[in-house]
């Protein structure tokens, strides 16, 4: 059951429910957590391949960096959301229609 | 057999949750969703024997990550929470419309079909292999090659982490007009 393929269908089902939900939802915070379920399907693939085809730990140290970039990245974005919320009073991305106010 | 009771679970609440955050109407569940998917992937990288970045995992996403964006839906649920486009068309707040969905399940599948040929390819060239269940300690290989071969991208993230700390305290500040 435990296969590189099994971990690759797992990621790929995370990978494609993100897509979805950068795609569909009209939030911009859910549109931060889709992007947090795609990094985490990049992540998972490194620690499968690591584990299953190049036997060393260099995947780890990979899915280690996305998950600094992940943070700083989330970090980034939901201080833009919070500062467009005190401008435009919604965080509903087709409201976010001007770079200045 | 604990490990692959603990793949199966593990498996079943990251894709069961993922497919909750994409589905859950109020956005507060779908970040208590995103967590447990987050706690699944951990799960799944502890099967792979990465107990160092299964530990990260839980601390900086569960700790962090989704914390932050709990606070970031609190801090942004103001009145005007439901957009005006959306309350002429009654839907609930925060969530697309049947376009949107249409449109977002037509991309998921054409990214769904390249990829189970790939898969197809994958296991075809990687046959699966019986690795025994032993699992070492990962910790010192890590800091070995986190300070040797990665040294510059180690001390990179430590630069990206302090501007994007700041940037994130700039950006945020509270102004004192507008």
């Amino acid at each position: 059951m435990m296969s590189l393929v099994s971990y690759l269908i797992i990621s790929l089902i995370l990978f494609i429910v993100g897509l979805v939900v950068m795609i569909a939802r009209k939030n911009i915070i859910a549109i931060l957590l889709g992007i947090e379920l795609i990094l985490n399907a990049a992540a998972l693939n490194f620690v499968a391949y690591s584990r299953y085809v190049t036997n060393n730990l260099d995947g780890h140290v990979f899915s280690l960096f996305i998950i600094v970039i992940a943070a700083a990245e989330s970090a980034i974005g939901l201080a833009i959301v919070i500062r467009f919320f005190q401008i435009k009073e919604t965080i509903h991305v087709d409201e976010a229609t001007q770079l200045r106010n | 057999m604990f490990v692959q009771l603990l793949f199966a679970l593990s498996a079943l609440l990251t894709v069961g949750c993922a497919i909750a955050v994409a589905v859950t109407k109020n956005i507060m569940h779908s970040c208590i969703f995103l967590l447990g998917s987050l706690l699944g992937i951990a799960g799944l990288y502890a099967t792979l024997g990465a107990d160092f970045v299964a530990v990260t995992q839980i601390m900086v996403y569960v700790g962090g990550v989704v914390i932050l964006m709990l606070f970031a839906v609190m801090l942004t649920g103001g009145k005007d929470f439901v957009s005006r486009a959306q309350n002429l068309l009654g839907l609930a707040p925060a969530m697309g419309n049947k376009w949107t969905y249409a449109i977002g399940l037509l991309v998921g599948l054409v990214v769904l079909l390249t990829n189970v040929k790939l898969i197809m390819n994958i296991s075809k060239a990687y046959p699966a292999k019986i690795f025994g269940n032993d699992f070492p300690s990962t910790v010192n290989q890590i800091g070995h090659l986190l300070i040797k071969e990665h040294v510059l991208a180690f001390e990179l993230s430590s630069v990206l982490l302090l501007g994007a700390l700041v940037g994130a305290a700039i950006i945020a500040r509270p102004r004192k007009q507008g």
